[in-house]
């Protein structure tokens, strides 16, 4: 094997896929790399493949491949000698086998010789894709992820909460596809009108990791993302680079119950200045529970921490508000990871009472959802 | 009996009680509630009740009562949801005044404790003074009405307690003591519920006079080990400490039935309302228990214990419910009648005072 790659291109291609690669692993060769060189009319394509056993991205760069080939090198390593190269260099990468067999990588005056494992020995996910697919605007789908993604469980005793659940509804003959995340103490929703063809594809739980892995990926380009979904794996395609990933066997809970419908105690606040306010406050919050006070009276939102050890801290914020007087208890970073995800100037927060889940709106996007459990102080 | 006990120094002891606490809270918070009957806890069909308000005592309402049967007694009766969170606040305001009389408060709940005002911060000689003053506080404070029992032990406290209530205060002197425990009848002494009290009526024991003309011996044979705690208090002996720093090692709730019973769903019916009791507790005082444990007491006085524990705490009623259902079915068949049956949970872990709990979803 053996190509000629310009700098740049390498280094985008090796930058999409080599997050997916564990720094420790146990088998080896999921530290690599694998290199696939094709010559074709229009002169070579190379592309790069990672896994973890979970997903596996896909890119592909163009290349002047001189001999087709495959190699797996250490991914890590290869990216950080690709990302200190100079501009613009021109990067020649080539593998023979032999008594000694290294990939030489070589540009200007720079040659390095890395170990490799034998092609044959990559896992490769199956790329039998049954299932739904569908055209998706990359814009769309950022905020699908921005939205809701904060809220993903990391705790593993209820795995099946440790990813986003995507699917498509219908409601009062409107199809939407949606997205929802919860970690047990909070949930946040977001939905748009389902695009073509994406309503009969099965609702699936897109582990975090592959979550935040196609959310990188958005960054990179415009245009549709194209998207399959069956029962068990999902497939993003974003141009040149596609994520392919299962999905995480279990049903996601009926969270519908849990989203308040009859909360009448609305309070209308800018959303920067209660974010900053609470930031400010909870300075001196417990570590652990992080939990800030707000009572709540017509006009008036009053934030407050008392705190045993570290003192105490008021704040007040003008609010628009006319029910009786509320003392609620928040996790702090809970409100912060909602405030920032807020579209408008204001947002809505809407109550029952202190111990009951608290709904969040945004104003300029009624798409979303956020539910907010309370903590009890 | 008491002859063989160190020589004590006499003590002071103040018995204070919330009157009909936590509906006295809801009535001061919603005025269009005062004056009326009111019933805090469940209105629903399985519901029962946690608190009635003195209006509601009129008409026989009392807690731990069926919601049904307290909506039959009194159809006007107004059921309120419980505010855990407001009671507690009260209770920290409440001892918050306590501690500026003494250190030794024993809080028995929410709305109950006794003090040791032998020694107080104040330097104050009368006990009674103290108790007028902290009522006083307390209604300054919380605009809620407490009683208090003032006396030389805790027994004797506690029964002073609950002779002028609500809104008043009882002194049980020295020398009135022995006097006022053999007055008693015997299902007012703490500690003897209506099926102990059924009993001793039957052995002709109808006041505490009558338990203190029986010997120890007599008592023992009878009520076990409960017949010399019996035998001290109809003498209005009872050495216990006010213990401040009494640290719950479980939650329990037992009974005993007026006739014994063999069978599975009279026995099921029986404990409903001492689960329904523990877990007011553990609602109450955000206490958290990993051990369910059942106990059966036998026609014969065989006690038997059958528990199970969980890695996480019980988190529901219905959850503590199907364990102690489970527990009870393990018991079934019995050959002997069942007298009676006890709910305890324990493996108990405590929030800390300034912790905050974050709830959850019932996802």
């Amino acid at each position: 094997m053996q190509f000629t790659i310009e700098r740049g291109a390498l280094l985008k291609a090796l930058g999409h896929v080599q997050n997916v690669v564990e720094r420790r692993n146990t088998i080896p060769i999921l530290s690599n790399v694998l290199l696939s060189a094709d010559r074709s009319a229009s002169g070579g394509q190379v592309s790069f493949s990672a896994t973890d056993l979970d997903m596996e991205i896909v890119d592909t760069a163009e290349a002047i491949v001189s001999v087709p080939g495959q190699i797996t090198a250490p991914a890590h390593t290869l990216y950080e000698i690709v990302r200190k190269l100079p501009d613009g260099a021109d990067v020649e990468l080539k593998f023979a086998a032999g008594d000694d067999p290294r990939l030489s990588v070589s540009a200007g005056r720079s040659r390095f010789a890395l170990p490799v494992l034998p092609a044959g020995d990559f896992p490769i996910m199956s790329s039998d894709h049954e299932g739904v697919s569908y055209q998706i605007l990359r814009d769309d789908l950022k905020r699908l992820i921005d939205k809701t993604r904060f809220a993903v469980s990391t705790e593993e005793t209820r795995y099946y909460l440790n990813g986003l659940f995507l699917h498509c509804l219908a409601e009062d003959g409107s199809n939407y596809l949606r997205a929802v995340a919860t970690d047990g103490h909070r949930l946040a929703l977001a939905e748009m009108p389902a695009p073509e063809g994406a309503m009969g594809g099965a609702g699936v739980i897109i582990p975090r990791k592959t979550i935040d892995q196609a959310r990188r990926l958005l960054d990179d380009g415009t245009g549709y993302v194209d998207m399959t979904v069956s029962p068990a794996k999902i497939r993003f395609q974003f141009g040149n680079a596609s994520l392919t990933s299962k999905i995480i066997d279990g049903s996601f809970p009926d969270y519908g119950r849990v989203i308040p419908k009859g909360n009448d105690k609305v309070m209308t606040v800018d959303a920067g200045i209660l974010s900053k306010a609470v930031d400010r406050v909870s300075t001196i919050s417990a570590e652990k529970s992080r939990s800030v006070k707000m009572t709540i009276e017509p006009g008036r939102l009053t934030l407050s921490v008392r705190n045993i050890e570290a003192g105490q801290a008021v704040e007040e914020a003008e609010i628009d508000y006319d029910n009786e007087t509320l003392d609620i208890g928040f996790n702090a970073r809970y409100i912060m990871d909602v405030m920032g995800q807020i579209g408008g100037d204001t947002v809505e927060l809407r109550f029952s009472d202190a111990s009951s889940p608290t709904l969040v709106l945004d104003p300029v996007d009624n798409g979303v959802q956020y539910v907010l459990m309370p903590l009890r102080v | 009996m008491d002859s063989d006990l160190p020589e004590m120094r006499q003590r002071k002891i103040i018995h204070i009680d919330m009157d009909a606490f936590f509906a006295s809270v809801e009535q001061r918070d919603h005025p269009e509630l005062r004056g009326k009957p009111v019933a805090v806890g469940g209105g629903s069909e399985r519901g029962v009740v946690a608190a009635a308000s003195y209006e509601a005592r009129k008409y026989g309402v009392h807690s731990a009562m069926p919601s049904v049967t307290a909506k039959r007694k009194c159809p006007d009766l107004i059921f309120v949801r419980h505010r855990f969170d407001v009671y507690k606040q009260v209770s920290r305001q409440i001892r918050d005044i306590f501690e500026d009389y003494t250190p030794l408060v024993e809080p028995l709940s929410l709305d109950e404790a006794y003090l040791d005002v032998t020694e107080n911060r104040k330097g104050m000689a009368s006990a009674t003074e103290i108790a007028e003053e902290i009522r006083a506080r307390i209604w300054e404070t919380t605009q809620l009405t407490a009683s208090a029992g003032v006396s030389y032990n805790k027994f004797l406290a506690k029964l002073a307690s609950d002779q002028n209530k609500p809104n008043g205060l009882f002194v049980i002197k020295p020398a009135m003591g022995p006097v006022f425990a053999a007055s008693l009848p015997v299902k007012k002494f703490h500690g003897i519920g209506p099926a102990t009290a059924a009993k001793m009526n039957r052995l002709g024991l109808y006041t505490g006079e009558d338990i203190r003309n029986q010997t120890l011996d007599f008592l023992e044979q009878h009520f076990g080990v409960s017949g010399r705690y019996y035998y001290g208090i109809s003498r209005g002996i009872d050495h216990r400490q006010v213990r401040p720093d009494r640290e719950r090692k479980s939650i329990g709730a037992e009974n005993t039935f007026f006739t014994d019973t063999t069978d599975f769903d009279t026995a099921w019916g029986f404990l409903d309302p001492l689960i329904d009791k523990v877990w007011r507790y553990v609602e109450a005082n955000d206490i958290k228990g990993r051990t369910v444990t059942l106990k059966v007491k036998f026609s014969d006085f065989r006690i038997i214990t059958r528990s199970r524990s969980g890695l996480v705490p019980v988190m529901s009623k219905p959850e503590l419910t199907g364990y102690v259902r489970a527990l009870l079915e393990g018991v079934f068949p019995v050959s002997k009648g069942i007298r009676l049956l006890g709910v305890t949970l324990s493996s108990l872990g405590e929030r800390a005072e300034n912790e905050t709990e974050q709830l959850s979803l019932s996802l």
